[in-house]
């Protein structure tokens, strides 16, 4: 053991860096400097480098080379080695052969952030985040390249300090990352191409998105506190119309029925919107003696949404402890992370708020069974909203734990440059929901019940055995580390429910099942396993050539034992051009240029269990069958596919990452071409050769590809002044190059809100998946559609052939003249990032855009006619402002017109934070800080909000979320 | 530990299923189950077919659509994807519908089969089960191949040529092969009297299960529609067949018509075989609960027909309306019309007040009380009755089956007498002609299932036969004969490369 002290200084002003970090590598071991930029560091034996870190400066690792002092003079921003977390280790980032991205909690997004990868949004080329809805703490959709899936998820995998995570939730939770505090992530490192995810073998196919959590450095406790408080406000697209415009309508289209309007005037979106405020705290301490560091935290969040009743609130605790015992030989590391997460859900009110008729009143003090408020009693009129509102209860909560201990021995002693590691880990996830409906509420009264609740469980657990061995060895001037490990991953999930029907009393909730005169019990129990070998080679010579292979085994519960094991290799070559000698003159230009190749294999098993057996499912008492006086109980084979694999996606990835003038200029442009095969459809079977219609299996393959280009810009770098830049741009296209095992059988699907079974999506060989499957409506000569109900064509009958392109001229409009169209899928992601920094003043924004993606505008299809103010019965409802111009009589909804360009530029973050440095005589520092979120979107689409599946169907309104804090060190 | 195998807990391994005795019961009862519910869980979920929305997709609502929808006798308002062309007679191979009743259909072949391959002597014996329960098992496997026969024979009487597979075809295996109308009509008929001495006697089946009865009628159902699915003419065997059935003199007609519908018609002597239905135990958005529902709207109050709300969707044409003497019921009680802010032209079938409704189906007792669920109907579907038998009779003795055509008369008249409330509506023998039946068939039986067989019997289904809205315009017009039959699903022609397309689709 020695020990290595020395100062550290800025490069420019030689003032001396108080509370730099410096870390031995490979341990956790560390300390920081002190008030004169001095540190002191015992370090392990076997450490050959040391790793200085300082908020605003490069992180450095010096190799040790014997030296008992090293002083640094490290420039602001400048960008040297850093070491990146990769999967089952670490690498040096200028030894990284794949397509690896790490975004570190400086660079994170600000603001209101419930789900950690929101975090990154925008910041990363080719990984597209798209927010989920305006739902406080909504979990957004993350798509890394595009996805390789059409029925299995498409979701990356998570791994959370060495954990890979179930990616499903549990009832009464949003998004099942939310458990984690983004306050406690040090970092975000996204594995884009195969040869790095290859490594995840069958869970790697999407993508990997490693988070690694904030660890302790040794020294004097050092807090952090830090609060926020946001207000969210509501932003208004919706089109229905106002009561004196429906008025309007329904006196041109069908005046007979303004008798049934009423006489008010009322908005039931302003009616259920409010201004949403929350808050948000973080406490956090860390420090550590000779041999141990800890970091506890403990957060709490609430954040009210902007839809009445929604809100949610977390508790978070998170626990790092590392412990270094003979004499630094063996690393134990404990973690434990957990969270409660409490929910308030909106009742499902917003489509409600479109539909009804504006000109009626909220309360109708006479309506006593519908406790005051006024209701059409017709079961299939829409339900007053703001009763909706404000009798329906529907919570949830979450307590959610992951643990992990690591295990590291060094056998130096032994055999020098031979480690094992080992990690033990679970994962436990509980969710409870409530759903309660008093019996007052119309729907159920008029539906011939009154009262019901619903209670949800939900228990999934998982356990982690992993345990590898390393091995590294310099000869000359190569080096060579060999990784063998085993990992072993068991999930299990328990959900039961109760549903009660017919209550007796609202008097207890969801609290006394007793009261329901029916009771119905549900359960649902599933496992599944992974079982897993892997090796990885890394072979770097002369820090010129660097090379990596991989090779997992991987066995999955969820296939036939002919099926059950895949082999998944990946090989990767990088050949940093700088360190040849012919490139000697080019090192005045370039300070950094690297060529790197992959090739690799993942796989994707994200979808259902015991798919490959057959299996009889028992009824529930409801679906019985009469046999004389006795209903029985039914049992009912299950259809199933005994050679189910899962899906492989092979996939090459080139990509060049350079740096100009010292790294002022520095960036990445990779080319990457990704075949899915195997792809696991649900798809139709002949009739006759399974047990029902439709069966999970492998049919088909995709295709995708892509290039993505980031660029780093220090634009300025003053003392006083500076300002970067980061801009990403990613092209993706995505095909599907076979269908079915018989051809090239379409699949219908793109379920849309109107009539029953209306599909307006196709899968085909040859088109994105996804695309638009529509009519081509033809426009009069004012540039309108044509509207239904007349007769253009002088054939004697109004109908489609009037209104609707016949492609194939047979005289017939049927299914043969929808026309294959655009995708949701975009075809270009943009991503931009500024920030300044005057003095102590610093601004920053995120800019993210989507080109090329396509929206169904399923609001206005659905609600732009006039029939639905002419339904027959008792009641009206709203119509989509679009109706005023369309004239459409009935819906139409496979008209091409509804289908509109979703390219967007959205303002996704403004920052503005002021750094008071050190104050009270060095006591404390103190950061204050405000962010805007979702200030404003640029686009032409003319609905709610063009981010989304393609079909746009569920208008929550988004928010515009404006956040004031503080953060004080001590 | 390299151990994967997991066994499935909230489902069954089929080996520990059917080593228990009682599960056969339970095996069997979802194939009858498969006319009624839509999946394992009511009213709807884990359903048994998947390409279209499950409660729509439910067997009996799907062949009662496509057997009475194209006919005079009803019309619906919804405008779904594929539903006004039920209507016009101009579907096409992509119409959803189709696509349900098609998948129906082959889903009671599969779980059949499966219920066939399963009890053979060899599984029984691997799984234990003692001598005693094996006639047992030998009943429930006649059941099942009646089932079958039964599914088979609507696939032929709506798609002709079909696809063809027993329980010798494991799952998995490739695509089955087309057979001919007339093959396939061989096999049921020769399945049909290879279990006729297996099956329990006439009338002597638990309620809901089929006997010997309902063996005889769908013998007859088969032999009547001979011409059109062989060419050849059967009158004399289904002659035969009904003969067994009226001299069982185990069934007699219900006194009051309207009953044979109510929700208590379970205790009705007059119906041979049904499809059960039940507010509590048997719910599903599909059956009854679509029959009693979809025809209630306007100005119906849906609490007089024990429901908790009209659906404002099924209404008739004036060309079924015609055909009694007046709409009030009064002179002929089988006269079910609601007429109350209802006209009897039809200018858009998408406007429920236009056609009259047709509340024959109710989800209340004879007795006027209300079913135990006013959501789901306790009624249970007529698949076959004895007044069907009689008019099937009449019909065969005048096709020249031979039988007796002064019984036929006295059978036509026994139903309209019923009806008439005594001898007012009695007809002479110069009156009983086909044409005759056609019409009293529509009057007696209309909107239970019958009517699209019937009109192609009596070839008046698509070239012939003018009503409101057939071809698409409100005085109507006559189609293609290629309506006569459904197209295979596009789906289907597209997964399974033998099949060859129906003639003009």
């Amino acid at each position: 053991q020695t020990t290595v002290a020395g100062t550290i200084t800025d490069q420019e002003s030689g003032e001396p860096l108080i509370g730099a970090s410096i870390l031995a590598v490979g341990t956790s071991t560390g300390t920081i400097t002190d008030f004169d930029g001095v540190y002191s560091l015992e370090v392990p034996e076997g450490v050959t480098q040391l790793q200085f870190s300082y908020t605003g400066y490069p992180t450095v690792i010096e190799n040790i080379n014997g030296r008992t002092t090293i002083d640094l003079a490290i420039q602001p921003g400048q960008l040297l080695d850093e070491v990146v977390v990769v999967g089952y280790g670490a690498v040096k980032k200028s030894d990284l052969t794949g397509s690896v991205n790490t975004i570190d909690n400086e660079s994170f997004n600000q603001g209101a952030i419930v789900s950690p990868t929101n975090l990154i949004a925008g910041k990363v080329a080719g990984v597209n985040i798209s927010s989920g809805s305006g739902n406080p703490g909504e979990g957004p959709t993350v798509r890394i390249r595009g996805g390789t899936s059409i029925n299995a998820s498409n979701d990356p995998l998570y791994v959370i300090d060495g954990v890979p995570l179930a990616n499903d939730g549990v009832a009464g939770g949003r998004s099942p990352l939310n458990f984690l505090n983004p306050d406690d992530i040090a970092s975000m490192t996204v594995l884009k191409d195969a040869s790095a995810a290859a490594i995840y073998g069958s869970r790697g196919a999407n993508g990997v998105i490693l988070i690694t959590t904030k660890k302790g450095s040794s020294g004097a406790p050092s807090i952090s506190y830090r609060a926020e408080g946001t207000v969210s406000s509501v932003i208004n697209r919706q089109q229905n119309l106002d009561a004196e415009a429906f008025r309007n309508v329904v006196t041109f289209a069908a005046p007979e029925r303004l008798g049934i309007l009423g006489n008010t005037s009322t908005n039931w979106f302003d009616e259920l919107t409010q201004t949403g405020y929350g808050t948000q705290q973080n406490l956090s301490i860390s420090g550590g003696g000779e041999t141990n560091t800890y970091r506890v935290s403990a957060g709490y969040q609430q954040l009210e949404g902007v839809l009445r009743g929604a809100e949610t609130e977390r508790i978070s605790l998170n626990l790092n402890f590392t412990q270094k015992l003979f004499s630094d030989k063996l690393i134990v590391g404990a973690s434990i992370k957990g969270a409660n997460e409490n929910n308030v859900f909106d009742p499902g009110v917003i489509n409600a708020a479109l539909d009804f008729d504006p000109t009626q009143p909220i309360y109708d003090a006479d309506n006593t069974a519908y406790a005051g408020f006024f209701e059409y009693g017709n079961s299939l009129a829409p339900r007053n909203p703001v009763s909706a509102t404000e009798q329906i209860s529907n919570t949830g909560k979450t307590y959610r734990g992951i643990g992990n201990l690591d295990l590291e021995y060094k056998f130096d002693d032994l055999i020098p440059g031979l480690s094992y590691k080992a990690v033990l880990g679970f994962d436990v996830n509980s969710g409870e929901s409530n759903r309660f409906v008093p019996t007052t509420f119309a729907t159920l009264a008029t539906n011939g019940f009154v009262g019901e609740f619903n209670i949800n469980n939900a228990l999934r657990t998982s356990k982690l055995f992993d345990t590898y061995l390393t091995y590294a060895k310099e000869f000359g001037n190569q080096t060579a580390s060999l990784q063998v490990g085993y990992s072993y991953q068991d999930f299990n999930f328990e959900g039961p429910s109760i549903q009660g029907q017919n209550l007796t009393t609202d008097a207890f909730g969801t609290a006394n099942p007793g009261v329901a005169e029916d009771i119905f019990a549900y359960n649902s129990v599933v496992e599944n396993r992974l079982i897993s070998f892997f090796g990885r080679l890394n072979y770097n010579i002369d820090e010129r050539y660097l090379f990596t292979a991989s090779l997992r085994r991987d066995g999955s519960s969820r296939f036939g034992p002919s099926n059950r094991w895949g082999l998944f290799p990946s090989a990767a070559l990088a050949w940093r051009i700088l360190q040849e000698d012919f490139a000697a003159g080019l090192n005045n230009t370039f300070s950094e240029l690297k060529l790197r190749v992959g090739y690799g294999v993942t796989g994707n098993q994200d979808f259902g269990d015991y798919l490959y057996l057959p299996v009889y499912q028992y009824s529930d008492q409801r679906t019985q069958y009469q046999f004389g006086d006795r209903f029985v109980s039914t049992i009912r084979p299950n259809a199933y596919d005994e050679s189910l694999k899962w899906e492989e996606t092979s996939s090459i990835n080139v990509g060049l990452d350079f740096g100009f003038f010292n790294n002022r200029l520095s960036g990445i442009v990779e080319y990457y071409q990704k075949t899915t095969d195997d792809l696991i459809f649900t798809v139709n079977v002949p009739a006759g050769t399974n047990l029902s219609d439709r069966v999970t299996t492998n049919i088909g393959a995709l295709e995708n590809q892509g290039v993505e280009l980031t660029l780093n810009g220090v634009i300025v770098d003053q003392a006083k002044f500076g300002l970067d830049v980061t801009g990403n741009v990613s092209f993706q296209q995505t095909e599907i190059t076979r269908l079915s095992g018989s051809g090239s059988a379409d699949i219908q699907t793109g379920g849309i809100a109107g009539g029953v079974g209306n599909t307006v999506q196709l899968l085909r060989v040859g088109a994105t998946p996804y695309s638009f499957y529509l009519y081509q409506q033809k426009y009069g000569a004012d540039g309108r559609p044509l509207r239904d109900g007349v007769d253009y064509n002088e054939d004697g009958v109004a109908n489609n052939l009037d209104i609707y392109e016949d492609l194939n001229g047979d005289g017939v409009l049927n299914d043969q003249d929808l026309t294959i169209n655009e995708a949701p899928m975009p075809d270009v992601l943009l991503g931009f990032t500024a920030n300044a920094r005057y003095g102590k003043l610093n601004l920053g924004f995120t800019l993210r855009g989507n080109l090329g993606n396509y929206v169904y505008n399923n609001a206005a299809s659905n609600g732009g006619n006039l029939s639905r103010i002419d339904l027959g019965a008792n009641y009206v409802s709203n119509v989509h402002a679009s109706a005023v111009y369309t004239r459409f009589d009935r819906p139409q909804y496979f008209s091409d017109y509804y289908l509109e360009s979703g390219s967007f530029l959205r303002l996704d973050n403004l920052t503005a934070s002021y750094d008071f440095g050190q104050l009270a005589n060095n006591a404390l520092n103190l950061r204050v800080y405000a962010t805007a979120q979702n200030l404003f979107i640029l686009t032409n689409y003319s609905g709610n909000d063009p981010e989304g599946n393609g079909i746009d169907n569920s208008p929550f309104p988004r928010a515009r979320i404006y956040t004031l804090g503080a953060r004080i060190g001590l | 530990c390299t151990d994967l195998e997991l066994l499935p807990q909230d489902k069954a391994d089929p080996n520990a299923v059917l080593s228990e005795e009682e599960n056969y019961e339970s095996f069997l009862a979802r194939i009858y189950a498969g006319l009624s519910v839509t999946g394992q869980q009511g009213p709807a979920g884990a359903s048994d077919i998947a390409s279209l929305d499950e409660g729509f997709s439910n067997y009996l609502r799907q062949y009662w659509q496509l057997q009475e929808l194209p006919t005079e006798s009803s019309v619906i308002a919804w405008g779904d994807a594929g539903l006004p062309e039920l209507i016009y007679q101009s579907w096409t191979s992509d119409n959803q519908f189709i696509r349900a009743i098609y998948y129906r259909i082959f889903f009671q072949v599969s779980i059949a089969n499966e219920f066939l391959r399963e009890t053979t002597p060899e599984r029984l014996d691997s799984r234990g089960i003692r001598e005693g329960f094996r006639p047992t098992v030998e009943g429930f496997r006649a059941e099942a191949r009646f089932l079958r026969a039964l599914s088979y024979w609507h696939g032929i009487d709506m798609f002709g040529d079909v696809i063809f597979y027993t329980e010798e075809d494991g799952i998995g295996g490739s695509p089955p092969a087309q057979r001919s109308r007339a093959e396939v009509f061989a096999f049921i008929e020769s399945e049909l009297s290879a279990i006729e001495n297996q099956l329990p006697a006439i009338g002597a089946a638990e309620y809901g299960r089929a006997d010997r009865g309902a063996l005889y009628m769908l013998q007859a159902k088969l032999y009547q529609n001979a011409e059109v699915y062989t060419g050849q003419e059967r009158n004399g065997e289904a002659v035969a067949a009904l003969e067994k059935i009226i001299d069982s003199g185990a069934y007699s007609l219900e006194e009051e018509y309207a009953d044979l519908f109510k929700a208590d018609n379970h205790t009705s002597n007059e119906l041979i075989w049904t499809i059960t239905f039940d507010g509590d135990n048997t719910q599903g958005f599909g059956g009854l609960t679509y029959l009693t529902h979809a025809p209630v709207g306007g100005s119906m109050n849906p609490e007089d027909y024990g429901i908790n709300g009209g659906w404002f969707g099924l209404r008739t044409t004036k060309a079924l309306v015609n055909k009694f003497p007046d709409v009030t019921g009064e002179a002929d009680e089988r006269a079910i019309f609601y007429t109350d802010g209802q006209s009897l032209e039809i200018d858009n079938i998408s406007e429920f007040t236009q056609g009259y409704a047709v509340p024959k189906y109710t989800n209340v007792t004879s007795d006027g009380v209300v079913g135990s669920d006013p959501r789901f109907a306790d009624t249970d579907f007529p698949m076959f009755r004895l007044g069907d038998a009689y008019l099937m009779y009449a019909e065969s003795v005048l096709r020249g089956g031979g039988g007796s055509r002064d019984r036929a008369l006295e059978l036509v008249n026994a139903l309209r007498e019923r009806a008439y409330n005594g001898t007012a509506g009695n007809i002479t023998d110069a009156d009983l002609t086909l044409d005759f039946i056609l019409d009293e068939r529509a009057r007696e039986l209309y909107w239970e299932a019958h009517r699209r067989t019937d009109l192609i019997r009596f070839d008046s289904f698509s070239t012939n036969g003018v009503w409101p809205w057939k071809g698409g315009i409100p005085e109507g017009r006559t189609t293609s004969a290629i309506y006569n039959l459904y197209p295979i699903p596009s789906s289907e022609i597209l997964s399974n490369p033998n099949l060859r397309q129906t003639e003009g689709y």
